[in-house]
This record gives structure tokens, sequence and C-alpha cells, in this order.
């Protein structure tokens, strides 16, 4: 997983099916210090996250368990999604 | 995922018999200070060009150069490519990227 920051949100209407209904937002990477990297992250968002909220991205079949949870998810097509909504961090 | 806009081409004449058949692009992802605050399209004169590194991805989207794309990676890839193929079956191909969506807009508020 990764920690970033929500930077804005991307539309597209051309886009493979696996896609459909889902809220893609983009995310800046940060290093351990807290700061943006310059790396862009598009990912899944199922917890309403806004920009500017820290969050983490999560990255995978760890991203397709966010979206929904369980051994029979391999249809879904996410690569990323954010995890959790952080806080805190030290 | 990544955004990125498309690059160019790539052609192969020997490649995996699975990968014939396969359009596949190069994609070069945006980076944070590439693209601006306030809502824009990417492909607009609003965006700077992007700096990143170039990604060959597999297209099934019909995207050309100068399109800005979504382009997903691992099994999210094939699970898009597997779209285009009969219901069931599975594309066994050596692809781990894939273009999942043409951008319509990118919104970042101020």
């Amino acid at each position: 997983m990764i920690r970033g920051t929500v930077v804005g949100q991307v539309w597209a209407t051309r886009k493979a099916r696996g896609l459909d209904g889902q809220t893609l937002l983009l995310v800046a990477a940060c290093d351990a210090e807290g700061r943006a990297t310059g790396r862009l992250v598009v990912a899944s968002d199922t917890l309403d996250a806004r920009a500017g909220e820290d969050v983490t991205v999560a990255f995978g079949s760890g991203a397709r368990n966010v979206l929904r949870a369980g051994p029979e998810n391999r249809d879904l097509l996410c690569d990323a999604a954010i995890a959790a909504i952080v806080e805190g961090a030290g | 995922m990544f955004i990125g806009r498309v690059a160019g081409t790539v052609w192969s004449t020997v490649k995996w018999p699975q990968a014939q058949g396969l359009k596949l692009l190069l994609v070069r992802p945006y980076r944070l200070g590439d693209l601006p605050p306030g809502a824009a399209p990417v492909a607009g004169a609003a965006a700077s060009e992007p700096t990143d590194d170039l990604v060959v991805c597999a297209d099934t989207l019909d995207a050309g150069p100068g399109d800005d794309v979504i382009v997903a990676f691992g099994h999210a890839a094939r699970v898009a490519l597997s779209e285009k193929l009969p219901p069931g079956s599975k594309p066994m191909v050596p692809i781990d990227a894939a273009v999942v969506g043409v951008v319509d807009r990118v919104e970042i508020p101020r």
C-alpha cells in the first residue's frame, strides 16, 4: 500500500465495462515525511474521500478486497483502491 | 491505475501467439506537477506534457496518439481484455498493462 493525498477526480465515458459505477480519484503519493513524490495514482473510491484528505491506497488483490471482499472477486476490474482515510501518521 | 497521454504505438511480428491482434500503445504517465489546479480537460492547453517514463499498454478502446487515458496494471488489465472475448474465456496473454478508459475530464480543486 501507499500513503497519499487525494488531489482530484477523473471522468471517462469511453471505458471498459468493468469500470462502470466506479468513482476514480487521483491520489498523489507521499514519501516518509508526507511530501508528495510526484507520482500520481488513479484509485477506486468507496469511502467518499475528498480532495485534500490523506488516504492509503491498496493495490492488486488487496484493492479488489476493498470493492468486494472474498475469494470470488477476480472478475472485478480494479488494481488500486482507497483502503482508509488517514487521520494521523508519525 | 494511472493517467497518461498516448505518445505512440508499438508493433511487432515476432511475439507470443496469444498476443496476435493486440494493439500496443506507448503511454507517458502524468506526474503531479503536469496537471494544474482547476477543472479542465486533460488533453487541452491547460495541462503540460507528461514527463514520466513510457509504459507499453494493450488497447481495446481504440485510443490514439494525443489521447489521455486511464491504464490498469496486472490482473485488472487482463480483466479489461477479457471483456472483448467470449464469456467465460480467459485472456491467456503476456500483458500486464491495458488502457481501461479514455479521459474526458480531470477535476483538481484549487
